[in-house]
C-alpha cells in the first residue's frame, strides 16, 4: 500500500508545478507498472517492456 | 523533542544519521560496513548501526528523512533525456529503469526496512541537506552556506541563509553547469574513477603547469555576478555515466588517458596530463573564490560554511579562505553525498521544533571493541595484550620507525582518517612515506600523505593553522621549513590536522614530542580501493594482509 502513497506523491509534485506535459509520460509508465504489478510480471508483458526501458 | 533518521542513498556514498532531542548522536556511511568502495545502496547496516548507538528502537523514531527529493529527480531526468533527444534516448532507457525500479520507491524502501508508518518518512531537497550539515555543524554563527557540488534534484550550487525550520535557498544555478560535473570529467578524462578519483586530480594537480587555463577558461567562464556556465558542448556525453566528457574537450585537451596505467610522471604524455589536471585544480579554484565573493555580497555574513562535494576539494577550500572576504569558513568532512544524511536528519529535527544542540565532533561510527580484537586476534594466532600506557609505548615505536594501525573509540564521520582508524608513522622520514605508499597502501607514488600535529605547535609548524578545518582536514596549510619531508607535498603544502587538547590522539602527540618529535604522518587505515576500516574485525584483516608493524585497538596492542 505505501507504493500508493508514493504514486499519489508523485502525481502532486507534477500537477502542484503544473507541469502537465509530463502527464502522457507518466500514464504510459504508470500503466506499464500497473501491468506488471497486476500481472506479476508475467513472461508476456515482457515485450512492452522491454521496448519501454 | 523528537528523534529523526536521516539517510542518503541511491547514487553514492550511501550513509545514515541520527538525531535525538537536537543533538548528533550517530552518523556511518554504509561501505564502511558492508566493505564496499562508495557502497549506494540502501544503508541497512548503518542505520541499524546509528540505532544501535543511539539504543532506540526504529518504533521510536518520529521522522525519517531522505537526503532528496525523489520527484523533482526524476523529473529532472525525464526534461534532460528530452531535451537531448534522440541522443539521449539509450540514456534514458537507463535512467529510467533505475529511477523507476528502485530510486522512485525509496521512502516505501525505507518504510518497510524500519517497520514504520509511510506517513513518518519524508525528504528534504538535496542541497538543502547539504546545507544544514555545514550550518549546523559549524563551530560559529552570522554564516552562510554555500553547495557544491555534481548535481541534487536540478541544481548544482545554491547559497543559503540559516533559518529555524532548515537552511533558506538565497541562489541557485542549476544542472548541467556544474563545478563538480566539471572535475568529474576530467577525472574521468585522466583515467580516474569518477566520484572516488577526484581527490587524485587534486594530488596530481600540483605536478603539473596550468598551461592549459585558456582552454579552462572556454570550458568553464565565470560571470561578473559570481556565476559560472560550462560550455556544455564539450561535455556533450554527460548523459553518459562511463565518459563525462565529448570529442570537443579531447580536441582541446588532446587524447585522454587509459585507465588503470601505471603513472610515470617523467614521461611526456603523463606531465601532459599532470599540466591538465593543474589547469583544472586552477580554474575550479578561481570559481570557489568568484562564488565566495558573491555569496558575502549577497549574504553580508562574516563566516561561510562549506558542503557538497567540490567542498572535499581541501586546495580550494585554503584559497576560499586565504583570498576570499569571509573571515571564517567551515567545511563539514562528509561533504558529500554521505553527508547529505546528517543534513536531513538536522532538518527533520528543526522541522519537528528541535534547536541544534551540542559541539560537533566527528567521531560519530561504531565503537572499537578491544575485547573482540583480543579475542580474535589470539584466535588467529597473534600476539596480543593488554597494556597500560598505549600512547607512551606507541609513541616509542614510532619514534624508532614503526608503521602503527591506530584504532581508538568511534570511527570518525567522512573520508578523512582523524585519529579513530588511522595509519600513523614518523612525519620526517621519507623512506617511511614510500614503504607507506607502496607496501602498505599500494597507492600511486605522486599521492600526499597528511601530518597530524597538536594545535598548540600548529602555528609554529603551518601557515595559517590552526583554522577552523584543520581539525577535519578539509584545507591545505603551508609548510614552515622542511621538518616534515614525509608529508610535504610537492607544492610545499600539507593537508594538516590539528588537534585539541583531551582525546587519545592529543595524548599519543604527546607522548611523541617527549620523543622529539612535534607531528606524525597519518593516513587512513585501508589499501587503495578500499573503504576506510570501522569494525576491529576489519582492522585486524588489514593487519593480516598489509602488514604494519604493531596494531593497537584501545589498549590492546597486536603484533604477529
Amino acid at each position: 500500500m505505501s507504493r500508493f502513497t508514493t504514486l499519489r506523491e508523485l502525481v502532486a509534485h507534477f500537477v502542484g508545478q503544473r507541469k502537465f506535459f509530463f502527464i502522457p509520460l507518466l500514464l504510459v509508465l504508470l500503466l506499464a507498472g500497473g501491468l506488471l504489478l497486476l500481472t506479476g510480471g508475467l513472461s508476456y508483458v515482457a515485450p512492452f517492456v522491454y521496448s519501454l526501458f | 523533542m523528537a528523534a529523526v533518521l536521516g539517510v542518503s542513498a541511491h547514487y553514492h556514498d550511501a550513509a545514515a544519521a541520527l538525531v535525538v532531542d537536537g543533538r548528533i548522536v550517530a552518523a556511518q556511511q554504509e561501505e564502511r560496513l558492508s566493505r564496499v568502495k562508495n557502497d549506494p545502496s540502501l544503508p541497512q547496516l548503518a542505520i541499524d548501526a546509528c540505532l544501535a548507538l543511539g539504543g532506540i528502537d526504529a518504533a521510536a523514531l518520529d521522522r525519517v528523512v531522505f537526503y532528496e527529493n525523489p520527484y523533482r529527480k526524476l523529473e529532472r531526468v525525464l526534461v534532460g533525456s528530452l531535451a537531448a533527444f534522440p541522443r539521449g534516448a539509450g540514456f534514458f532507457r537507463r535512467a529510467l529503469r533505475s529511477q523507476l525500479g528502485d530510486k522512485l520507491w525509496v521512502l516505501d524502501q525505507l518504510a518497510a526496512h524500519l517497520g514504520v508508518p509511510r506517513e513518518r518518512v519524508g525528504f528534504v531537497d538535496h542541497h538543502q541537506s547539504h546545507a544544514a550539515s555545514a550550518l549546523d555543524c559549524a563551530p560559529f554563527d552570522d554564516a552562510v552556506a554555500l553547495t557544491v557540488d555534481g548535481v541534487g534534484e536540478d541544481e548544482s550550487t545554491a547559497l543559503w541563509a540559516p533559518a529555524d525550520d532548515g537552511p533558506r535557498r538565497i541562489a541557485s544555478i542549476g544542472y548541467p553547469h556544474s563545478l563538480g560535473l566539471f572535475y568529474a570529467a576530467i577525472t574521468a578524462y585522466l583515467g580516474f574513477r569518477v566520484n572516488e578519483g577526484e581527490y587524485k586530480v587534486m594530488g596530481l594537480a600540483a605536478f603539473g603547469r596550468p598551461r592549459f587555463r585558456e582552454a579552462m577558461e572556454q570550458l568553464l567562464r565565470v560571470s561578473s555576478d559570481g556565476s559560472f556556465r560550462l560550455r556544455t558542448s564539450a561535455f556533450g556525453d554527460h548523459l553518459r555515466a562511463d565518459r563525462a566528457y565529448g570529442d570537443e574537450l579531447l580536441a582541446m585537451l588532446g587524447p585522454a588517458r587509459e585507465p588503470e596505467c601505471p603513472w610515470d610522471l617523467q614521461s611526456d604524455d603523463d606531465r601532459r596530463f599532470a599540466d591538465v589536471a593543474a589547469s583544472a585544480q586552477l580554474a575550479l579554484e578561481e570559481v570557489m573564490l568568484a562564488l565566495a565573493r558573491a555569496a558575502h555580497e549577497q549574504s553580508g555574513a562574516r563566516h561561510l560554511a562549506l558542503a557538497g562535494g567540490v567542498a572535499l576539494n581541501c586546495c580550494a577550500n585554503a584559497r576560499v579562505l586565504a583570498e576570499g572576504p569571509f573571515e571564517r569558513v567551515f567545511v563539514q568532512p562528509a561533504a558529500g553525498d554521505a553527508g547529505g544524511a546528517l543534513g536531513a536528519a538536522l532538518v527533520g529535527a528543526r522541522q519537528a521544533g528541535d534547536s541544534i544542540q551540542g559541539v560537533f565532533d566527528p567521531a560519530l561510527g561504531i565503537a572499537a571493541d578491544a575485547g573482540r580484537a583480543l579475542a580474535v586476534a589470539r584466535h588467529l594466532g597473534l600476539q596480543a595484550e593488554r597494556v597500560d600506557d598505549p600512547e607512551r609505548e606507541a609513541a616509542e615505536r614510532l619514534a624508532e620507525g614503526a608503521i602503527v594501525a591506530w584504532v581508538r573509540g568511534r570511527s570518525e564521520w567522512g573520508p578523512r582518517a582523524l585519529g579513530q582508524r588511522s595509519l600513523l608513522s614518523r612525519a620526517d622520514d621519507v623512506t617511511l612515506r614510500d614503504v607507506l605508499n607502496r607496501r602498505i597502501k599500494g597507492r600511486e607514488p605522486f599521492r600526499p600523505f597528511a601530518p597530524v600535529v597538536r594545535d598548540a605547535h600548529a602555528s609554529a609548524l603551518f601557515e595559517g593553522a590552526p583554522s577552523d578545518m584543520t581539525p577535519t582536514m578539509t584545507t591545505v596549510c603551508r609548510v614552515k621549513g622542511d621538518s616534515l619531508p614525509g608529508c610535504t607535498h610537492v607544492d610545499g603544502t600539507a593537508r594538516v590536522q590539528t588537534v585539541a587538547g583531551g582525546g587519545a590522539l592529543d595524548g599519543l602527540l604527546q607522548a611523541m614530542e617527549r620523543q622529539g618529535q612535534r607531528a606524525l604522518l597519518n593516513t587512513s587505515l585501508n589499501a587503495a580501493g578500499e573503504p576506510l576500516v570501522a569494525h576491529v574485525t576489519d582492522a585486524l584483516d588489514f593487519f593480516v594482509r598489509r602488514k604494519p608493524d604493531v596494531l593497537y585497538v584501545d589498549d590492546v596492542r597486536i603484533t604477529r
